[in-house]
């Protein structure tokens, strides 16, 4: 008990000193004192939709919301963030071009379906396999997550049993075809992420599944 | 056993169990690394590499060569640029209880962030941080440039 309170003080410490010396960097490069100014810009995703982003400044003063496709604001000092305004293309590409360009490749995403009450998969999602192999290949230092899901028939408690029971079956299959079981992490969450929503006990062929992804 | 020694051990105990555990598993991993750039990871510099793992608490800094892509546990992505210094200042993802927050800070240089699931399953668990600036998201892409 004394280790690990001792432990958990040496932790703190150290956390502490990453934050101090972090907040040190820009006060020293700094020649007024005050943040450095920061500009924000909200992009559209690939397929065209556009989240949201507010921005507010550190001292509280004002909120922006940033709801368009290249939206841009900037917050200088302890101002309010200025008006969002709309950033040209080349703007974007000029600044921040490179960054954009080291993003990781988006995360795949495969949904496996099982019979009823069972771990075992359909026929069809069976089949899906060999492309989650290919997704694997196709990654530097790739990651698997693997989270099992039930429908609402019988009692949550062994619902979730049942779906890291799924889990577990969808990565003994993954293992079996040759992916590196260091890599794969199997976690359940039952009835309690339904894909399509049911009163309690429900039989629901779409709610009996495992999501994969491929990060 | 007196009052105030069960108290005494109650104290210590809680304080105590977290730490107790087993490692925590990281936040995520790089994927792509170009130029100079590292990790600190408990104050240790450690240089970055593809399959380098990156917990929470952890910096990354980059060069003026440099440039970093990451993506963490819930699928969000983030990239930072040259002369570059971030902190995964808070990472959590239990989703068996509900439990969710993700702490961007951006000390400074430029980075882009691809929101993941803790967006999705709680927007307002997710802050990203400049020196100047606060950013609240809802399901977004955006990049960020924090001032020299």
């Amino acid at each position: 008990m004394t280790r690990g309170a001792a432990w958990l003080i040496v932790r703190g410490a150290v956390a502490v000193a990453v934050v101090a010396s972090a907040a040190c960097g820009p006060r020293r490069v700094s020649t007024t004192g005050e943040a450095g100014p920061s500009t924000v810009v909200l992009l559209a995703e690939p397929d065209g939709s556009v989240g949201r982003a507010a921005v507010t400044s550190t001292a509280g003063a004002g909120v922006v919301d940033l709801a368009a496709d290249r939206a841009a604001t900037t917050v200088v000092g302890r101002q309010a963030p200025s008006p969002a305004a709309t950033l040209d293309a080349a703007t974007i590409d000029a600044r921040f071009g490179q960054t954009l360009a080291a993003l990781p490749k988006a995360p795949e995403a495969f949904t496996l379906y099982f019979r009823l009450e069972s771990d075992e998969l359909t026929d069809d999602s069976r089949a899906l396999l060999p492309g989650v192999l290919k997704a694997v290949a196709g990654r530097p230092a790739p990651e698997v997550g693997v989270v099992g899901h039930t429908d609402t028939t019988g009692d949550a408690k062994a619902n979730y049993t049942l779906g890291l029971d799924r889990a577990n079956r969808v990565r003994t299959l993954l293992i079996g075809a040759g992916v590196d079981a260091a890599l794969i992490d199997t976690s359940s969450l039952g009835e309690s992420d339904l894909r399509i929503r049911t009163a309690d006990n429900v039989l629901e062929p779409r709610n009996r599944r495992v999501e994969i992804s491929v990060r | 056993m007196t009052g105030r020694s069960i108290v005494a051990l109650l104290v210590a105990l809680l304080t105590a169990s977290p730490a107790l555990g087993q490692s925590p598993a990281p936040a995520g991993r790089i994927k792509l690394v170009g130029g100079m750039a590292f990790v600190v990871h408990e104050g240790q510099r450690i240089p970055a590499a593809v399959g380098t793992p990156v917990y929470e608490q952890d910096s990354l800094a980059t060069g003026a060569d440099g440039r970093v892509g990451i993506t963490l546990r819930d699928d969000t992505r983030l990239s930072i640029g040259p002369q570059t210094t971030i902190e995964i200042s808070r990472f959590v993802y239990a989703q068996s209880d509900s439990q969710f927050a993700f702490v961007l800070k951006v000390v400074q240089g430029v980075v882009a962030y691809v929101s993941g699931h803790i967006a999705k399953l709680s927007p307002d668990a997710v802050r990203l941080e400049t020196p100047s600036a606060i950013i609240g998201v809802r399901g977004t892409r955006l990049v960020i440039e924090a001032g020299r």
